[in-house]
């Protein structure tokens, strides 16, 4: 089975400063949003030593219905960067819609090469359905990934138990594209990577009904307490679902989390193996990786009526991934 | 290793579909032993007519079904036959009439059988080929592992069975030779499927299967072939298709199995598990065609049976007890110390007069309850302060403040404190007297909880909700909450107190408390994330909580330990405010009680809910369900109740004149005013 392994993976941390050579890219697809995270990588693309050609942005008609004045001016602020962009209307619901009219949403979106997706800003399910497609539908071979950390999270009534990414009723999905294959498989597996919203993993697991839970919790985590935070936050998976001790793997590497997948996996091998990326975007990003190699896994994940308008604070670091979709 | 290390929660594994076969039988307490219930055992496999299992969240539905199953039967047969019981599992099979064949899909995947931009059509047809083929997979598994047994001879099995499925399937010639071949090729059809739902998603690829199949294909065909080649079950074994989580099917998807349903054939009958209000559609493929209860399907609701249990019986009490003990002989540490009675852990029942004492027992005012006397809206004739004085020297009872409390309402409804303190007297003394008699059925049977609820809203300080009794009452015939009440109560006395739950077998009073509040608390928020109505089901619960604790609350006690209500014929007639009720019914937010009564004496009979108990902690009412009045809910207010927050409450009943002019309500309120 592959692996990726540090020498085979690229995964920067993108400094500001002088850069002798600047990366060009066709496209960048990317979502808008009102948390400040959401054009850092726009912003600082010089500071970099990135550029693009073009711009993408994902416009999800539920994030700018009822925003308030503040909230509206930053998340129409890309306008003032001077890009070359072009929107794309679509819904949080229904990403299989919007992904299947990419190719023709921009005639020279089909003739690009060089093709970079920030997922800061995207929902898990959308940036899922892009790499697939990106990796299926595309001649592309590789694709860049950027991501900016939250300098932290919002919570409402103090730390603990008060974060909520969602609001509104849930329903677990399958994210399109990604349904794997149960049929010889003899009893079933989910494993959960816990973020702080700690009634997202009780709700799937109560929906999934797996007979075996695992949980991966994010450590070392973008900043201290945040590990205990999503512990915390998901008291009630960990007591009364999760199968064994949690397992860890760091925060903001997809690559790591892809590893300790695939060992979880080759252990596993008979099981209908379920992923719910909850946690941060790397660690989703990761398994997204892990089911593009290994296809009879199924993603799952709940889909709230809404996000919370804002769920991060100002902007931490900003990294670069190199995912190869032709070695993978 | 101390004890400590044994120690593993009893009431930890809660959710039958994540057992497995062994953990079925450990813990599987049998409902038909405890229970009066319209179908016997022995038609969960012969009853021709297929039967719809009803039940909210928790009641037991996958457990019963679970039970039911090949797998689980199988393990009980070898069970049986390993103790001299049976002779092998084809004979225990036989004996029991019928194979059952467990289904669940779980909401994820039958979501994805529609959208991508796909026609519903198209995903009708290809969620009938998913389900034909997922059923035949069923059947050809459990008849190869009776192959495997040897319970049913190989040979003949490869000789007509598979060579007639082999062309049911349309596999090409010569390529099944063994029932394994037959799996191998189900397998692979239903790999078809999985390849196109994992393309669809972004790519506009065609559904072409290698055979398509129509509804009643394999899942009745396959059948006809068995029952026609193989001796073993020529004899009358049905085939029993158990269906679970129908309300997870999405409405296009129960049409296509109502159809299946409708026309069940001999040999071959369904038992659908389903929340209450499941259905959502009773049309059939046929557009003439629908499923009627009584005709084409029996129904049986789980709380039907355990709730009416609940308030005429035992029964309800005992099979909890039962369903305690299997569980906590699976923990070395208690079956050691023969820990094994939960009413023992719990206690038997609360003990009001020590809780009322406790409850003021730090206060600096111990007589806070006797302002009462100064609320001058409460009585007809103001007292003064010596007055007030007077009463209270005569009526008092400080080492028990509930008889104090009631001898407050006496002196309320007009009765001289004299008259009170002689019944009191006669009561305590177990005079045999008509006053004493109707003293004690005041207190005893009457007001007791309710002084006690009272009593802890004047300190402005929470009931205590413990004792096995009252977890009985706050599971409200939801076999699944008793056992969360538990898990959490044990949980928080291994974490605080493990000497007196491994040592003596008790769990304190307060952290059986902390539990039943803690559920009452998740429970309440959880309804927010519901799929459907989720936030309107919060408010709901929420506004009905307020309602019902400002009844409960009321020093008159007009109307005490109210917690039921009735509607309006209007709100099943508005689609929208029909969906939420049957969402609110579907996920147990209330439940249905008995029709036994109309609304007020006199009224004709109609449908009465209550709040779910669970949730009673949440506003410090009652655990009980009384009978005496139920709230009205017009469609305005309930709309009301589902949609706004805080809600203005409304108090007792309400009438109108012809005129428009309210009518004063002919209630207890009334008369007891008169008699002051």
């Amino acid at each position: 089975m592959p692996k990726i392994r540090s020498k085979e993976y690229n995964m920067q941390l993108l400094h500001p400063g002088h850069h002798d050579v600047i990366t060009e890219y066709d496209y960048l697809l990317t979502a808008c949003g009102s948390d400040f995270r959401a054009y850092q990588i726009l912003r600082m693309s010089r500071d970099f030593g990135v550029l693009f050609r073009k711009v993408l942005f994902f416009n999800f008609e539920e994030r700018h219905s009822c925003l308030d004045s503040t909230l509206l001016e930053a998340f129409q602020s890309y306008e003032g960067l001077g890009l070359n962009a072009s929107l794309i209307g679509c819904s949080i619901k229904d990403p299989s819609t919007c992904v299947k009219a990419l190719r023709d949403s921009d005639p020279d979106f089909r003739s690009a090469t060089k093709v970079a997706l920030d997922i800061s800003c995207f929902t898990k399910p959308y940036f899922f359905c892009l790499l697939k497609y990106l990796k299926e539908q595309t001649m592309i071979s590789d694709v860049t990934v950027f991501y900016t950390e939250p300098m932290s999270y919002v919570f409402s009534k103090g730390l603990y138990q008060s974060y909520h990414s969602t609001s509104g009723p849930l329903s677990v999905m399958e994210i399109p594209g990604f349904p794997g294959n149960d049929t010889r498989t003899t009893k079933k597996v989910l494993v959960v990577l816990l973020g702080f919203d700690g009634e997202l993993s009780s709700f799937i697991t109560e929906d999934v009904a797996p007979d075996d839970t695992l949980v991966i919790n994010g450590f070392p985590a973008y900043a201290p307490k945040f590990k205990e935070i999503s512990l915390i936050n998901n008291e009630k998976l960990l007591i009364s679902s999760a199968t064994g001790p949690v397992l860890y793997s760091r925060a903001n590497s997809p690559f790591e989390i892809f590893n300790l997948l695939e060992h979880l996996y080759e252990k596993e091998t008979s099981a209908f193996f379920n992923i719910a990326p909850i946690g941060t975007k790397p660690m989703a990003l990761g398994a997204c990786l892990f089911a593009l190699v290994y296809p009879a896994v199924r993603i799952v994940y709940p889909l709230p009526q809404k996000y919370a308008d804002v769920t991060t604070q100002e902007c931490w670091n900003s990294w670069s991934y190199e995912i190869p979709f032709r070695t993978t | 290793m101390n004890s400590l290390d044994l120690f593993r929660n009893p009431f930890s594994d809660y959710n039958a579909n994540a057992m497995d076969t062994k953990k079925i039988l450990d813990y599987w307490c049998s409902p038909f032993s405890f229970f009066k219930s319209p179908i016997s055992e022995q038609d969960i496999y012969q009853h021709d007519m297929p039967i719809v299992f009803m039940g909210g969240r928790g009641t037991g539905k996958t457990m019963f079904l679970k039970y039911f199953s090949y797998p689980v039967q199988r393990d009980e047969a070898l069970r049986k036959i390993a103790s001299g019981i049976s002779g092998n599992i084809l004979s225990f099979i036989k004996s029991r009439g019928g194979i059952g064949f467990y289904l669940r899909f779980d909401g994820p995947v039958l979501r994805s059988f529609e959208g991508k931009g796909l026609k519903p059509e198209i995903w009708d047809a290809v969620f009938t080929q998913y389900f034909e083929l997922q059923v035949c997979k069923s059947y050809i598994e459990v008849i190869l592992d009776l192959v495997k047994r040897e319970q049913l001879p190989r040979d003949e099995i490869d000789k007509e069975f598979v060579v007639r499925v082999s062309q049911k399937l349309g596999a090409s010639a010569g390529k099944c030779r063994c029932i394994e071949d037959i799996l191998s090729v189900v397998e692979n059809m239903l790999e078809e499927i999985t390849s196109f739902r994992a393309k669809i998603g972004f790519s506009s690829v065609q559904f072409v299967p290698s055979k398509p199949f129509a509804a009643q294909d394999l899942s009745f065909g396959i059948v006809e072939i068995a029952i026609e080649t193989i001796n073993e079950f020529k004899d009358g074994v049905k085939f029993v298709i158990m269906v679970d989580e129908y309300e997870n099917y999405v409405e296009r998807q129960q049409v296509i199995l109502n159809t299946l349903l409708k026309f069940v054939t001999p040999g071959i009958t369904f038992r659908i598990g389903m929340r209450l209000e499941g259905f959502h559609t009773y049309d059939t493929i046929s557009p003439k065609e629908f499923i009627k209860e009584g005709r084409d399907y029996t129904k049986f609701v789980f709380e039907d049976i355990l709730i009416k249990d609940q308030q005429h019986g035992q029964r309800y009490g005992r099979f909890l007890m039962n369903v305690a003990q299997k569980r906590l002989e699976t923990v070395q540490e208690f079956r050691e110390r023969k820990f094994l009675n939960i009413s023992l852990f719990l206690g038997k029942r609360e003990n009001l007069e020590e809780e009322a004492c406790n409850l003021i027992g730090n206060e600096e005012n111990k007589t806070k309850h006797f302002d009462i006397l100064s609320r001058t809206e409460l009585l007809r004739t103001k007292l003064d302060d010596k007055a007030i004085k007077n009463i209270k020297r005569v009526i008092s009872k400080p080492e028990n403040p509930l008889l104090e409390v009631l001898n407050i309402l006496w002196i309320i409804r007009g009765v001289e404190p004299k008259t009170i303190k002689k019944a009191m007297d006669e009561y305590l003394e177990k005079v045999s007297s008509p006053l004493a008699k109707k003293y004690g059925l005041d207190y005893v049977n009457k007001y007791k909880l309710s002084l006690m609820i009272l009593l802890a809203s004047i300190y402005r300080k929470p009931k205590m909700y413990y004792s096995f009794n009252t977890f009985c009452f706050l599971s409200s015939g939801i076999v699944g909450s008793f056992i969360d009440l538990c898990r959490r109560s044990f949980q928080y006395a291994y974490f605080e107190d493990p000497d007196t739950l491994l040592g003596k077998g008790l769990i304190p009073n307060h952290l059986q408390n902390r539990a039943a509040r803690d559920m009452a608390k998740t429970e309440l928020e959880m309804a927010n994330r519901i799929q459907n109505y989720g936030h309107n089901l919060y408010l709901f619960a929420k506004n009905l909580g307020n309602l019902f604790e400002k009844y409960q609350k009321d020093p008159l006690m007009r109307y005490p330990e109210t917690n039921q209500f009735t509607i309006d014929a209007s709100i099943r007639g508005d689609r929208e405010l029909d969906d939420m009720f049957k969402t609110a019914l579907q996920w147990s937010i209330i439940q249905a009680k008995p029709s036994l009564q109309g609304q007020t004496p006199g009224a004709s009979k109609t449908d009465i809910y209550t709040l779910n108990r669970t949730f009673s902690p949440a506003f410090d009412l009652t655990y009980r369900t009384r009978g005496a009045y139920s709230e009205k809910l017009d469609a305005s207010y309930f709309k009301a109740l589902m949609t706004q927050d805080n809600v203005k409450i409304r108090f007792g009943p309400r009438g109108k004149k012809a005129g428009g002019k309210s009518v004063k309500p002919k209630s207890k309120e009334g008369l007891q005013q008169r008699l002051i």
